[in-house]
């Protein structure tokens, strides 16, 4: 009961922060628009009439959109929270306080999600009233199982932020490194494209890692490229399996950072 | 010219300062050649699929990264920590201490602050675009290279006034202190030629806020696609909208005037 | 039981190891393959004990040790050697048994929503704390009535003033009633009426709640109108334990003998001299400093040599004393 009460006073107070911050998020949300969209303009121009490794102008608008979707409940700030709560001492009374600091992390996260997801639904919903091309043929069962999976990749994405933000203990350039992660992740997660547009090799790499889990997955999933429940079931356990890893090495991290903390303090 | 001592005493601390920290310019180096690499690599991703964009071949809009490349130096390197602060100025009323100085605000509170090591970006982005003309077999006229050094020098006006613009708006929304997103994510779509937009994007890209247009005209002046003569019409754009900046600047400051007295 | 102190610390020492930045760049690349580093010793072999119910400063200049005492004893940094004892716990892993049980505030840092009315951060500790509704509603209600804090409920933190961000910030962390606060640097920066609502308001705390306080400060009313006791650090070691009357009488070997002059006639500076150093001397005001057990005998003087209106026989300013006892503190060691 305690546990509800203090997640409940947590995503109130994320909640009500973001509200005041209500421009500023729209512009970040803008930014999370932007990319998709220009990635979409340019694979509309080489698509043309045609097709490109078998996606049609149509199906490009439908992956963009959902990367746009699936991007925004999945990604993850902590790494910038963590890395000023640690430079700047804001650790501290948090650390003298009996809660583990990852619990107003996680609350972040749920509110900050809801209140983007909303807006992203509702532009959607727009688009697709207007521009038939990016109208979903999803069954329910695909819907319940794209929240799955997107609850998995956010659950993923979320300690691997930070776990990077925990590198603040060690080094000032905890940011720069999830910045090469991001770099990576442009490719690598389907960002730029769908993954069956980049070269066989470089594609297996993101589904043998992590990257595939992080976005391609879902967004595959809702889009309904994912053909067959093998493919579905191999998925799920690659998610499943890299979220375990994360949360491992985030435990990791955080015990050693905690006790280099404390032997050399801020 | 006392302004412009005042300032470069200023740039002289702010070197000083930085050289503090040579590490920041190895990070600095690296990260815009990483940032470099990436853009190549979507580049390659985009032309494994097609052997054109808009028009323009692979090396052609080699050159216009380089120009990219080279804007965002200086947006990086002035225009971020200069203008790009004024938001958090107003809010604190560091303002008020530039507005008592006996020099020109504007240009005061534009220059102030350099981002040194981010210079590099402009050296690396002229490399890149040299490096792909050498790709082309292209070697640029004079006349060629002196529309180019033209029409960049609007290119970088223009957006200097865009961003002024943009801070001139956070005197009527103050809370509205990562404004420049706003800026970051439209001149991500200036990574490619304009003719590269379908549609609607290119009435948003090209018309509505002709960011675009501040990479693709310099790289076409330095691949030969622009006759020389229209760098001057570029020029005069530049010269407009530098006017119109100032125009809104002034305005703005009345209001702070207003609301602050 | 009885004689247990509350927090106990034996022999703390904590050693840091500090990076040492080479210049230039053929440094910097040195310093990444093979870091050098140098052992700083910001507490070495600090012993004391402090009962329930005390109000303990500790005194020293930035750097002191001060504050890393202070964080080994609250749980953030752990000692190199020695032990830390607090509230039956070892701080360390004493988990969140051990946090409920203190409160830490740091003068420089807050807790507080910045974009929040206070009272939101209130109700997050009520719910992280588990306190009930009818403990939370009285707390709350003692609190900012002590402090007067009752008109800023609803403005966020952002539009307060410094003084009263910092009384938001104390019922914030008292609300779950902590036996031992930490405090450092409670009053840094606030202006001389707040500063001095913050320390009426920790007294009648701990006169109300019998809380245990160990405060660091820089202001010296903070020390002299709180604290029943002062642990006096430099260079990581303690230098004094005890009242901070004591400390004065044996630092301080001079009064000050404050004069007031009922006539001007002929009375020089250089006339005063022969009583004591002149420390000023603006007519009809002056002030001497004579050594402490000449003062009876110098004041009998001057009242039998001169045209007195007032004279009073003070210690020299608490600053100037503890300046002293950090300079004769400071001599006897170094590396």
């Amino acid at each position: 009961m305690s546990w509800v009460r203090r997640y409940r006073a947590l995503i109130r107070n994320a909640w009500l922060v973001d509200l005041q911050y209500r421009a500023s998020i729209v512009l970040w949300l803008l930014w999370g628009v932007t990319e998709p969209a220009i990635a979409l303009g340019i694979w509309w121009a080489i698509a043309g009439s045609g097709t490109v490794s078998g996606y049609a102008r149509a199906d490009f608008a439908r992956y963009f959109f959902a990367v746009m979707l699936v991007n925004q409940l999945t990604i993850a700030w902590d790494s910038w929270y963590l890395d000023r709560w640690i430079r700047e001492g804001d650790l501290n009374f948090r650390l003298a306080r009996p809660l583990h600091p990852v619990h107003e992390a996680v609350a972040d996260n749920v509110a900050y999600k809801a209140r983007t997801a909303s807006v992203i639904l509702v532009v959607w919903l727009v688009a697709a009233a207007l521009w038939p091309a990016v109208r979903l043929q999803a069954t329910p069962g695909r819907l319940a199982l794209t929240m799955i999976a997107v609850l998995l990749a956010a659950a993923m994405r979320f300690f691997i932020s930070f776990t990077t933000g925990l590198l603040a203990f060690w080094t000032t350039r905890a940011t720069a490194i999830m910045e090469l992660h991001a770099g990576l992740s442009l490719f690598l997660a389907g960002r730029i494209a769908p993954l069956a547009l980049l070269p066989p090799a470089v594609a297996s790499v993101a589904g043998v890692l992590w990257f595939r889990s992080m976005l391609a997955f879902p967004v595959d999933l809702l889009t309904g490229t994912v053909h067959g429940a093998d493919a579905v079931l191999r998925g799920f356990a690659s998610q499943i399996v890299w979220l375990g890893v994360w949360i491992v090495a985030c435990r990791v991290a955080w015990t050693r950072g905690i006790r280099k903390y404390g032997a050399v303090g801020g | 010219m006392s302004a412009f001592r005042i300032l470069s005493a200023f740039w002289r601390l702010n070197v000083a300062e930085e050289l503090q920290y040579r590490a920041n310019f190895v990070a600095s180096v690296l990260g815009t050649v990483f940032y470099m690499a990436t853009a190549l690599l979507t580049l390659s991703l985009f032309f494994r699929h097609t052997s054109q964009l808009g028009g323009w071949d692979y090396w052609e809009i080699v050159v216009l990264l380089g120009v990219f490349n080279t804007l965002t130096g200086v947006i990086e390197a002035v225009l971020r920590p200069g203008i790009g602060s004024l938001v958090g100025d107003v809010r604190s009323g560091e303002l008020d201490l530039v507005l008592v100085k006996p020099v020109d605000a504007q240009g005061f509170v534009s220059f102030r602050r350099l981002d040194v090591w981010r210079f590099s970006d402009i050296v690396l982005g002229l490399g890149l675009a040299g490096y792909a003309l050498v790709r082309l077999h292209r070697v640029p006229t004079i006349s060629q290279l002196a529309a180019f050094a033209l029409t960049l020098a609007a290119a970088a006006v223009v957006v200097y006034a865009i961003w002024v613009l943009l801070m001139c708006l956070a005197f009527w929304f103050v809370s509205v202190e990562n404004i420049a997103v706003l800026f970051d994510s439209v001149f991500e779509g200036a990574r490619y030629p304009v003719s590269a937009y379908p549609g609607a994007l290119r009435l948003l890209f090209v018309y509505l806020i002709p960011i675009a247009w501040t990479t693709t005209v310099p790289a076409s002046a330095l691949t030969g696609r622009l006759r020389p003569a229209l760098a001057l019409v570029a020029a005069l754009v530049a010269a407009l909208v530098f006017a119109f900046a100032r125009f809104a600047w002034r305005v703005a400051l009345r209001r702070y005037a207003g609301a602050s007295g | 039981m009885a004689n247990t102190p509350l927090v106990a610390a034996e022999r703390l020492s904590k050693t840091f190891q500090v990076k040492v930045r080479d210049i230039g760049i053929g440094g910097a690349i040195r310093a990444l393959v093979r870091p050098r580093y140098r052992q700083v010793r910001a507490v070495r072999d600090v012993t004391f004990g402090i009962d329930p119910g005390e109000i303990v400063a500790f005194l020293g200049p930035n750097g002191a040790g001060k504050t890393t005492t202070l964080k080994m004893l609250a749980g953030l940094l752990y000692p190199t050697s020695g032990r830390v004892h607090v509230a039956g716990f070892d701080p360390w892993t004493g988990g969140p048994a051990f946090k409920r049980r203190i409160a830490l505030v740091l003068g420089n840092r807050q807790q507080l929503v910045w974009d929040l009315p206070p009272e939101e951060t209130y109700q997050l500790n009520r719910a992280i704390y588990d306190l009930t509704d009818a403990d939370y509603r009285e707390r709350l209600e003692e609190l900012v009535a002590l402090l007067g804090l009752a008109d800023v409920r609803d403005k966020p933190v952002r539009q307060l003033s410094l003084g009263e961000r910092m009384k938001c910030e104390l019922v914030a962390s008292l609300l779950h009633r902590p036996p031992l606060l930490f405090l450092d640097e409670p009053t840094l920066g606030l202006d001389l009426t707040a500063q001095e609502a913050i320390r009426g308001f920790l007294s009648e705390y701990r006169d109300r709640h019998g809380a245990t306080i160990l405060l660091t400060s820089h202001y010296m009313q903070d020390v002299t109108a709180l604290a029943s006791r002062v642990l006096m650090i430099n260079r990581g070691r303690l230098l004094y334990d005890g009242a901070l009357e004591v400390l004065v009488a044996r630092i301080a070997r001079t009064k000050r003998i404050e004069l007031v002059l009922a006539g001007g006639d002929g009375v020089t500076r250089e006339g005063l001299s022969a009583f004591g150093e002149v420390k000023s001397f603006h007519f009809p005001n002056a002030v001497l400093e004579v050594r402490r057990e000449d003062a009876p005998a110098t004041s009998a003087r001057l009242l039998a040599a001169l045209p007195v209106a007032d004279l009073s026989i003070e210690d020299p300013p608490i600053e100037e004393v503890i300046r002293q006892a950090f300079a004769q503190g400071g001599e006897e060691d170094d590396s």
